[in-house]
C-alpha cells in the first residue's frame, strides 16, 4: 500500500511537472490540460482514509509550489490554500470508495468521469480566491471556458488513467477489496 | 481504526495550519528549491520540445520551401536596404547619444537567458529561465527581449529562475505613454482569449486623448523596470466614470520568444 501511495505521490509530482510543458489549447478560450485531478481522485478512491488526506497534503503543496508564482513579499494565493481546495472534491470522491472496490470496468469508468466532472471546482475555488484577494470578480465567456473546459478535456484523459492505474496498483502487491494474489 | 481516522484528521489539520501560517519568505525559498530540483527535468524537456520543433520545421513541403525562399530573397533584398540606412542612424543616435550623456544612463547590463518552461496555469502567466542566483541574478530584476519588456524575476533558485509575465495580472508596472504626459498603470488581464494576450493601462486622466498606435514606455518609477523600455502600443482607449482606461497590445511576442535578456544592474 505504501509503496502505491509513493508511487501515486511521483506520478502526481511528474503530472504537475509534465503540465509546466503543455501549452494551453488556443482554441479553447486557452483551456489547460490537466493530469494531476485524475490521478489524485483514483488515490482518493484507492487509498485509506489517512493516506488519501497525506496524498491531499502533498498534492495542493505541489500545485501551490510548481504552477503558482510565489514572490517574496506577498502572494495573492498564499502556499497551502490548494490543500484546502483539493480536500472537498477529494472527499467527495473518497465517500464513493466503496463503488470502487466493486472492481466493475463501468463502475471505475463512472467514477473516472464523476472526477472530471469535479475537476473544474478546483480551478472555479481558485478563481473564486482570487476575485477575493484582488477584490475584482467578473465573469467572460474566456473565464466560464477556462474553468468548465479542463474538466471537458478530463472526460477523455480520466479514464485512460484510471485504467492505467489499476494495473499499476496491482503491480506493486495493493489489491484493495480483492484477495492477495498468489 | 476510528483513532487512526482521527489521529490522521488532527495532524492533518495541524500541517495545512503550519503551512498557511508560514512567512511568505519561507515559502518563497521552497519554490526556489523545489524548482532547483527540477532544474535537470526543465533543460531537458526544452531542449526535447526545441528538437521536436525543429523536427516539424522541417518538414515542409517543396512548394512551402519554394515560397519562403522567394519570401527571402524578397526580405534580404529590404533588409540590406534598410541595414545601410539604419547604420547611418546608428552613428547619428550614437553621436547624439554622447554629446547629450544619455548613453551611460540607458546602457544595461544584460545577461542573456534561454526559456524553459512556459507554464500554462490558467489564472497565472509566468516561464522559467535557465539563469539563476549562480549567474547573478535575484528577485525582482527586469526582463527584457530587443522588442521590449517580457517580466520580472519572483523567485530565484541556483540554476533557474521563475520570471513572472508582463501579462499577469498581478504583475503592474508604472507607465508613461510617448508623447504625453500621461502616466498610467500597466496590468495583464486575468483571462485573455486572444493569441497576443491584452494588456490594460488604468489611472489614465479622462481627457487623456490617446490614439491606437501610440506607443506605452515604462516610468522608471518603482525601480524594477528602468525607464523608457518599450512596453507595447496603444490599442483602444475608453473612458470608465473615475478614470480613463487603455489596452495595450504588448510589444513582445510573449507566445513565442525563446531568449531573453535579465537586466542584471547598469553598466
Amino acid at each position: 500500500m505504501i509503496l502505491f501511495f509513493l508511487a501515486l505521490l511521483a506520478l502526481i509530482f511528474g503530472s504537475f511537472v509534465f503540465q509546466l510543458f503543455l501549452p494551453p489549447i488556443l482554441l479553447l478560450h486557452g483551456t489547460a490540460i490537466l493530469f494531476v485531478p485524475a490521478v489524485y481522485f483514483y488515490g482518493c478512491l484507492c487509498l485509506p482514509f489517512p493516506l488519501t488526506l497525506a496524498l491531499t497534503f502533498f498534492t495542493g503543496m505541489f500545485n501551490d509550489l510548481l504552477m503558482i508564482p510565489q514572490p517574496r513579499s506577498h502572494s495573492d494565493f498564499p502556499t497551502g490554500i490548494s490543500i484546502l481546495i483539493y480536500l472537498a472534491p477529494g472527499l467527495v470522491m473518497h465517500g464513493l470508495r466503496p463503488l470502487f472496490l466493486r472492481h466493475r470496468w463501468e463502475t471505475h469508468c463512472l467514477l473516472a468521469e464523476t472526477g472530471a466532472i469535479l475537476s473544474p471546482f478546483i480551478l472555479l475555488a481558485q478563481y473564486a480566491m482570487l476575485s477575493f484577494e484582488r477584490r475584482e470578480i467578473f465573469f467572460s465567456d474566456v473565464i466560464v471556458w477556462r474553468i468548465v473546459g479542463p474538466g471537458l478535456i478530463s472526460l477523455l484523459i480520466a479514464p485512460c488513467v484510471f485504467f492505467i492505474l489499476t494495473p499499476l496498483s496491482h503491480a506493486l502487491g495493493y489489491r484493495p477489496g480483492l484477495p492477495f494474489a498468489r | 481504526m476510528k483513532g487512526i481516522t482521527i489521529a490522521a484528521l488532527g495532524a492533518f489539520g495541524i500541517l495545512v495550519v503550519l503551512v498557511l501560517l508560514l512567512p511568505q519568505q519561507t515559502k518563497h525559498q521552497l519554490q526556489g528549491a523545489l524548482f532547483q530540483l527540477i532544474t535537470p527535468v526543465l533543460r531537458t524537456g526544452a531542449s526535447v520540445q526545441q528538437e521536436l520543433g525543429g523536427v516539424r520545421g522541417g518538414l515542409k513541403r517543396l512548394d512551402e520551401l519554394e515560397r519562403e525562399n522567394q519570401k527571402l530573397k524578397f526580405d534580404n533584398e529590404q533588409l540590406r536596404a534598410s541595414n545601410s540606412l539604419l547604420k547611418n542612424l546608428e552613428s547619428e543616435v550614437n553621436r547624439l547619444n554622447r554629446a547629450l550623456g544619455f548613453r551611460e544612463q540607458s546602457a544595461f547590463k544584460l545577461l542573456p537567458a534561454h526559456i524553459l518552461s512556459r507554464e500554462s496555469a490558467t489564472w497565472w502567466n509566468f516561464c522559467t529561465i535557465d539563469r539563476g542566483t549562480k549567474n547573478g541574478v535575484a528577485t525582482d530584476m527586469a526582463v527584457v527581449t530587443e522588442d521590449g519588456v517580457f517580466g520580472k524575476i519572483t523567485t530565484v533558485a541556483k540554476d533557474v529562475a521563475v520570471v513572472l509575465l508582463i501579462s499577469d495580472e498581478s504583475l503592474r508596472v508604472s507607465v508613461s505613454i510617448e508623447g504625453t504626459q500621461e502616466q498610467g498603470i500597466v496590468s495583464g488581464t486575468r483571462a485573455s482569449s486572444n493569441y497576443v494576450p491584452d494588456l490594460k493601462i488604468r489611472f489614465l486622466s479622462k481627457t487623456a486623448n490617446l490614439k491606437p498606435g501610440m506607443m506605452v514606455l515604462t516610468a522608471g518609477s518603482g525601480g524594477v523596470f528602468p525607464s523608457g523600455l518599450v512596453v507595447g502600443s496603444i490599442k483602444d482607449f475608453f473612458v470608465k466614470e473615475l478614470e480613463g482606461v487603455a489596452s495595450v497590445t504588448p510589444a513582445v511576442d510573449l507566445a513565442s520568444v525563446q531568449d531573453v535578456f535579465v537586466v542584471v544592474g547598469q553598466k
